[in-house]
């Protein structure tokens, strides 16, 4: 792990830091990640559930219905003619 | 004490402690059966639910949790919704970006986390129940702290709809009272599968038939690293449990060093894409600026808002899932969480439970903590989450207290959907364990 590495992985997950803080995340990022590599030592195993118990019911008919009311789900953003009102795209 | 008198010291009570994050206005119980309170991180319609960000200020839900609207369907009265590590990120409830909540026994010390004010509440006020969530121990570990029994039950057990996820394999929501039979009782109002979460399981029935526990195997991996003040707790108690007529057998269980590392690349892979939804739109926290780009836009209000664990745990889960590392140790902490819970599926086919100290220190103080460093607060998590990991039940009950009177608790896991072992051995628990209740001066 490096300054630059912590810099990129920031960017793509949107959050800036300062100087300090991506100097401090390295440091710390660096330790954590050292300690993941006890991964390498576990025994093989074939199974790699998503979930610890199988979801065999995870598939429900798609039924369609109107539990909220829409403008209360709107309440308290910042909306437009009833759009939520978003940042400029460029 | 009657839930009116309870209602009318609550403010007070909470002034203290600082369990709740927001609570009700009403100094009276009304015609309601009983009180309880939920971690902020479970939707309510009529409280701000903030999951400990300061990203979600000022988000009021337009629905409740199913958890906490079947507690109200059973004549439950929300009265708070508790403080906690922010998403659930922590061990002491003390990365919050709101008030942190102080233990029971000794206010200059931690409730545990990340449910601490939930324990909290269910410590301090009298006959109160509180919803609790666990990642990683995040119900068992303040529960042990804060001196109460608490309950994660079956990964799927309790439907995980209006949950603000931290992750979703690993969520559980249960829990924590001052009375073990209080557990039994709310967590079958709470469990059931739920069409409105895909992950809630057809499951078997809730059975609470008393079922006597015969056998417990103690991990050699379970009992290295404890405090010398835990250590002879949790020997005392064994002993307690044998003179009950427990067999007790010490086992190897050499999977369990490996799912620290194997949970923090899980829990941290899974927390970094929940986490991208909170961008200053719909949710919290909307007062950026949108003529920005919304690069620009996104990345100033997350900076601003989420603290200082979150961004670390979003740096690390957004690089664990990244080409090269994350390919290589995402695939394979997945295939540890198949070895631990193979592991225990073995052990527990000779016993009833596997048992350990729930944490392997007593709660610590504020000034300690903040002297450790990330990866320590992390290692502290060892014993509780190989059974979050596994989706296995678990539950703490008290087992002692050290020389200065902060409580000791013991952890039982049991196999998937077998809870009523530990409804059972908790009950015949609690009626000989001397239970020292925190002086509530108020």
């Amino acid at each position: 792990m490096d300054v630059k590495t912590v810099r990129d992985v920031a960017k793509f997950a949107h959050i800036a830091l300062t100087d300090e803080e991506a100097e401090r995340y390295c440091k710390e990022l660096g330790d954590i990640l050292g300690y993941f590599e006890l991964l390498n030592e576990a025994p093989e195993c074939n199974e790699r559930g998503v979930n610890p118990i199988m979801v065999a019911d995870i598939i429900r008919e798609d039924v369609p219905k109107e539990e909220f009311d829409a403008d209360e789900l709107l309440r308290g953003m910042d909306t437009y003619d009833r759009y939520v009102r978003g940042p400029r795209l460029s | 004490m009657s839930m009116d008198d309870v209602m009318s010291k609550l403010k007070a009570v909470n002034e203290k402690y600082r369990m709740f994050h927001a609570m009700t206005d009403d100094t009276s119980a009304g015609d309601a059966d009983f009180l309880f309170s939920a971690k902020d991180n479970l939707t309510s319609k009529d409280m701000e639910t903030c999951a400990g960000s300061r990203i979600l200020e000022g988000y009021h839900p337009v629905f409740d949790a199913t958890s906490i609207s079947k507690l109200r369907d059973a004549g439950g009265k929300l009265v708070g919704k508790t403080n906690m590590d922010e998403f659930g990120f922590g061990t002491f409830s003390t990365n919050s970006g709101f008030e942190i909540p102080r233990n029971p026994y000794a206010l200059d010390r931690a409730c545990g986390g990340s449910s601490g004010g939930s324990a909290c509440a269910a410590s301090v006020i009298e006959d109160h129940i509180s919803l609790g969530v666990s990642t990683g121990g995040s119900i068992c570990c303040p529960a042990s702290f804060c001196g109460v029994y608490g309950i994660a039950p079956t990964y799927g057990r309790v439907s995980r709809y209006g949950l603000i996820d931290y992750g979703n394999s690993l969520d559980k929501i249960g829990v924590l009272s001052q009375k073990a039979t209080d557990l039994k009782k709310y967590m079958e109002l709470i469990a059931g599968k739920d069409d409105r979460d895909p992950t809630s399981m057809v499951q078997p029935d809730f059975d609470t038939s008393y079922t006597k526990m015969r056998s417990v195997a103690i991990p050699k991996e379970g009992i290295e690293g404890l405090s010398k003040e835990v250590e002879a707790a949790f020997n005392n108690a064994v002993e307690q449990l044998k003179g009950m007529g427990v067999d007790v057998e010490y086992v190897d269980m050499p999977s369990l060093r490996f799912a620290m590392p194997a949970y923090y690349v899980l829990a941290t892979s899974e927390a970094s894409t929940n986490l991208a939804r909170y961008v200053g739109m719909r949710y919290g926290h909307q007062d950026g600026d949108r003529t920005q780009k919304f690069d620009d836009f996104f990345t100033e209000v997350r900076t601003k808002y989420f603290g200082d664990e979150a961004k670390r745990r979003i740096l690390l889960g957004t690089y664990a899932r990244m080409a090269g590392f994350g390919g290589r140790h995402y695939a394979k902490a997945r295939e540890v969480r198949q070895v631990v819970i193979n592991d225990y599926k073995k052990v527990l086919a000779d016993h009833d439970a596997v048992l350990a100290p729930t944490m392997p220190f007593t709660a610590p103080k504020f000034d300690d903590i903040s002297k450790m460093s990330a990866l320590d607060s992390y290692k502290a998590d060892y014993l509780t989450v190989p059974a979050n990991i596994a989706g296995t039940p678990h539950l703490s009950v008290p087992c002692g207290y050290d020389s200065e009177g902060m409580p000791v608790g013991m952890q039982f896991v049991a196999d998937h959907w077998n809870e009523k072992v530990l409804f059972s051995v908790a009950e015949d628990w609690e009626k000989q364990f001397d239970l020292k209740r925190p002086e509530v001066s108020i």
